[in-house]
């Protein structure tokens, strides 16, 4: 995004008016996110129980010491990086899939839009209560269980059984949140020329030769932008676990954000929290600055 | 030969829309049962799990919607959510747009610092920095009021994002012909780029406002009383407060919704030209 | 560009000021007894419960502050998804000294933030306790003195429904006649779940919530069958929750989950909803109940097959005065009449719980619990009832072993067993979390 053409910088009162625009957000940004971040640090080389406000002392790395021995903060760490290397490429496929199944106009093609981007429309709060119950392991009680038992399957314990807690949390989320990439895939669609279809009609492609050798370059740039969002969505992944399975069973569930607030708030080890929070923002603003490397440079 | 590929093509149009019936049922079945549950009596919440009939409520009544409008003042409650909401939103849409025109479209220096400080931050998860804000929010003595709730959440990573995408893309041509008609830069902004950028304000503000009406632990730890509370707080009151009842949380969770499916049906245009436009650029 | 540095922060003050213009400024609700001449104002914190209390508080804090002009009473309920997230509100308004003057805690978050200096001790207000029972009054004790003191305690029983059972051939006659001293034990109550485990039932239901819940409703269970959690001081849980007793007490729940006797993540209504033929459930389902489409029954709670000694669980929460309260005596006399018999009872009737007072139960409010069915978490409150371990890390404790027996009972339910070494691992883990809290902040 560097290599732009920009209105002649001589205009007088254009330095003036681009301090103007950027200052008020800057400062804003600096003040409430870095701020914080800078106390996270701080207050990560102290020992501080929260219920002790008065009652803090320096005790230099001993924290990020005791971190980098915590096998729950690798799990965390492991976790989450799992959560985002699965959701990533499910969600956007399945968005991509819906997208085309709705790009063409043909009737009833809005209702059907509309069904997809429904979840949508309610909280992660929201969806997380409906789908614990959805998911219960009873299927008396349990919508989806019942629908296994009523097809001869067994029942599963989605959410108490470590091997498919996390993956019942991808599934949902792709679920809820396919909807939203589908509407951004529709209008890559969309823009991708007609001629270019007709073109390879002409040189006698089968739809799935069509799929690779116009759809797919046509949609590079919408692909990497929805790649971007998702996964800074997956890396800071709370709701779900914090609703749902409490980071359980077995840890399965606990990811880097709610490893940290459960230190944090519910063991009230707050400059422990700080020094995994310090680790996890240092991660994440690296990833996050490569990432907007590699789409500057495509 | 010509009826077989009209047989064929009857074919491929029964899949698609069979293709699509059956994935549509499995997106909306949830939300269906969440609301065919809210009108059920408690007891018979899981009764005929195993049937269709589930989704039907067979005792529908409104008690339970009755339920939390008694147990909740939610005139209030939509009242203190929307007017924080509102006000974050108003200075949101002012301030993140005119940053992202800045950084789109005028050269200057710390140009590139505050670029890198809106993508590093962009992915900073709010849960992990919640007590040191809490602190900051005490040591500035705005806890438990309402600019605690708003001003700090006013500057948006994404979007200065989404609006620096946007305007990278108005033609320059448009600009330098306002700049030689005598048009101020900030005049140019207010008069020429914003009425040509209602998408990306409409996008901004529904992506906006939908993430806050979905805030919980901020508000719960920042502010304190029942005449402060806001929609999710209410919501999650009926969680643990006695009688903890399956039929009274779906229809606290429908209520909750209700503001966000109007939204949707009133700015459907928007909703879909706006979130689907900010994908092309990339 | 220091004066568009200026420009800036000023354009940054300015919109943060009309922010500030659009609330109501100042602050409340959390702040600390203030005294504006000789008036004395209070503020009462307490997880928002059911309407009926809700009123209650109402109706009788304007009754008090009508007849003490000079000490003025707030209440401010606070919402909540769970216990935890009302600890959380709490952590943080330590950290900004915005606790309220009276702080409700959970019973055994007493001695938590008693050893923090959160709470004052409350002795000299309630000199005389003999009226309060004993488990209220030993729960609200750190250290020699009374921290806190409730109005209502809390019990668990086994419920169930008589109609199914009957169905599966089962004699309720038989539940009909434990007494408090001789109640079902644990292989009678397996044998019964086995009975009537069907395809549409389970046999019973142990609160799963991830949370307090189960550390509260299980612990008699462990003290039933000889060692309970924590050491009598509070301080070590090694030789305790992971005794070779509390892994038989664990085994035998995680059995009941692995034969598919009980569930191990039911909806929290499963009896209400006709889905379990039994639960052990607290005193407050009697009220949940009365929508039931089907006829039940509650007996007492079960007690182990090797000492028959019955344990049942209690412990409510309770009001403390916090560090923050600058007029104690002025919160110590509120409380004294917050805590009168006439009003423990009508507190006790309007939220649904056992009063913690003997006297209260001779008032006409508290008329239903001379019968039966509440009459048996009144029996087993006056008889048998355990408070939960007093130690000032038990927040580290209840979060770790939730965290276990979630981790046991869902080994249990994925491969319909658990080896005991698995039981013992899980519980030496709760240990380590335990000790290792205890030692950094309370250990001489």
């Amino acid at each position: 995004m560097s290599k732009r053409v920009q209105l002649s910088p001589r205009k007088k009162g254009e330095r003036a008016a681009a301090y103007v625009f950027s200052l008020p957000a800057a400062l804003l940004l600096v003040a409430f996110m870095v701020v914080p971040v800078i106390y996270t640090v701080y207050y990560s080389v102290f020992q501080y129980q929260v219920m002790r406000p008065n009652d803090i002392s320096f005790v230099g790395l001993a924290n990020y010491v005791k971190l980098l021995a915590d096998s729950d903060f690798w799990l965390a760490l492991k976790n989450t990086v799992y959560f985002t290397i699965i959701v990533v490429p499910t969600q956007c496929v399945l968005a991509l899939a819906l997208a085309m199944l709705v790009a063409k106009k043909f009737r009833g093609v809005s209702v059907f839009r509309t069904m997809y981007f429904s979840p949508q429309l309610t909280s992660m709060v929201v969806i997380s209560v409906l789908w614990t119950v959805l998911y219960n392991s009873n299927p008396n009680t349990g919508l989806i269980n019942s629908l296994l038992v009523g097809l001869g399957m067994d029942p599963i314990n989605f959410l108490s059984n470590p091997k498919t807690a996390m993956n019942a949390i991808i599934f949902m989320s792709a679920w809820q949140g396919a909807g939203y990439q589908m509407m951004i895939f529709l209008a890559g669609l969309q823009g991708i020329p007609g001629e270019q279809y007709e073109a390879a009609d002409v040189d006698g492609a089968s739809p799935w030769q069509r799929f690779l050798y116009v759809t797919l370059p046509n949609l590079k740039g919408t692909i990497i932008y929805v790649i971007t969002i998702t996964m800074i969505q997956a890396m800071k992944l709370f709701t779900q676990p914090y609703v749902m399975t409490q980071g359980g069973p077995e840890n399965a569930t606990k990811t880097m954000v709610y490893y940290i607030y459960t230190e944090g708030f519910q063991k009230g080890n707050f400059g422990y929290a700080c020094s995994a929070a310090a680790v996890f923002f240092v991660i994440v603003v690296a990833m996050s600055l490569i990432m907007q490397k590699i789409t500057a440079d495509k | 030969m010509l009826k077989s590929k009209k047989a064929s093509a009857f074919m491929g149009k029964f899949l698609f829309y069979f293709g699509n019936i059956v994935i549509g049922i499995i997106f909306v079945s949830p939300l269906i049962w969440m609301i065919s549950a809210s009108l059920k009596p408690e007891a018979l919440v899981f009764a005929n799990m195993n049937s269709i009939s589930t989704f039907l409520p067979a005792q529908a009544s409104l008690d339970n919607y009755f339920e939390v409008f008694r147990r909740i003042d939610m005139v209030n409650v939509f009242k203190n959510t929307i007017l924080y909401i509102a006000l974050i939103l108003v200075f949101d849409l002012v301030i993140n747009s005119i940053c992202g025109y800045a950084l789109a479209k005028f050269d200057f220096r710390g140009k590139g610092a505050i670029m890198t400080l809106v993508v590093a931050l962009m992915v900073m998860p709010m849960e992990a920095i919640l007590l040191p804000l809490y602190i900051e929010m005490s040591q500035l003595g705005w806890v438990n009021t309402l600019q605690a709730l708003v001003v700090p959440f006013i500057a948006k990573c994404f979007s200065i994002y989404m609006f620096q995408n946007f305007f990278r893309d108005i033609p320059n041509d448009l600009l330098e012909a306002a700049s030689i008609d005598g048009s101020h830069p900030i005049g140019t902004f207010f008069k020429i780029v914003m009425p040509i950028s209602k998408t990306v304000y409409a996008t901004v503000f529904i992506l906006d406002f939908v993430a806050h009406w979905n805030d919980f632990m901020w508000p719960f730890l920042v502010m304190t009383g029942e005449d402060k509370r806001t929609i999710q707080l209410a919501v999650q009151s009926f969680f643990s407060t006695s009688p903890v009842h399956y039929s009274a949380i779906m229809a606290s969770l429908v209520v909750s919704a209700i503001p966000m499916i109007i939204m949707f049906v009133f700015m459907q245009k928007y909703y879909v030209e706006g979130i689907a436009s900010s994908g092309i650029k990339g | 560009m220091k004066k568009l540095l200026c420009a800036g922060l000023a354009m940054t003050m300015a919109l943060s000021l009309t922010a500030c213009g659009g609330g109501n400024g100042g602050s409340n609700g959390g702040d600390s007894a203030s005294a504006e001449g000789d008036v004395t104002n209070l503020t009462i914190w307490q997880p928002s419960d059911k309407e009926s209390i809700e009123n209650w508080w109402v109706e009788k804090l304007d009754e008090w502050n009508a007849e003490h002009p000079e000490i003025q009473v707030t209440r401010t309920a606070i919402d909540r998804s769970d216990s935890y997230a009302y600890d959380n509100k709490v952590a943080t308004a330590v950290t900004s000294n915005d606790l309220p003057d009276i702080l409700f805690v959970d019973g055994p978050q007493v001695s938590y933030y008693a050893a923090n200096g959160i709470t004052v001790p409350i002795t000299k207000y309630f000199e005389d306790t003999s009226d309060f029972v004993d488990s209220t009054i030993a729960e609200c004790t750190y250290d020699g003195e009374l921290y806190a003191i409730s109005a209502t305690e809390s019990s668990v029983a086994l419920y169930y429904n008589k109609d199914y059972l009957t169905e599966c051939g089962y004699d309720v006659s038989k539940l009909e006649s434990y007494t408090v001293d001789n109640p079902i034990t644990w292989s009678e109550l397996a044998e019964l779940a086995e009975q009537c485990t069907t395809d549409s039932y389970v046999g019973t239901h142990i609160i799963m919530d991830h949370g307090e819940g189960l550390p509260y409703a299980l612990e008699p269970m462990y003290v039933s069958n000889g060692k309970d959690y924590i050491s009598e001081d509070g301080a070590t849980a090694d030789g305790y929750v992971n005794s070779a007793e509390a892994v038989e007490t664990t085994a035998y729940l995680a059995d009941l989950i692995a034969k598919g006797y009980a569930n191990v993540d039911p909806i929290t209504d499963e009896f209400l909803n006709g889905a379990c033929a039994t639960e052990i459930q607290g005193s407050w389902d009697v009220t949940v109940l009365e929508d039931a489409t089907f006829d039940w029954g509650v007996t007492y709670y079960p007690v182990s097959d090797n000492t028959g000694t019955p344990v049942s669980p209690c412990g409510d929460w309770a009001a403390a005065v916090t560090n923050n309260c600058s007029n104690v005596d002025a919160a110590g006399e509120f409380m004294q009449w917050l805590m009168s018999t006439e009003n423990v009872a009508s507190y006790s009737a309007a939220i649904s719980k056992p009063a913690a007072r003997s006297s209260a139960y001779e008032d006409e409010a508290m008329a239903a619990y001379q019968e039966y069915p509440l009459s048996v978490f009144k029996e087993q409150l006056e008889n048998n009832a355990a408070p939960r371990p007093r130690t000032p890390s038990y927040a580290t404790f209840s979060t770790a072993y939730a965290e276990a027996m979630t981790n046991i009972f869902s080994q249990a339910a994925s491969n319909g067993a658990v080896e005991d070494s698995y039981i013992q691992e899980q519980l030496d883990g709760v240990v380590e979390s335990f000790e290792e809290d205890y030692n950094t902040y309370y250990a001489e």
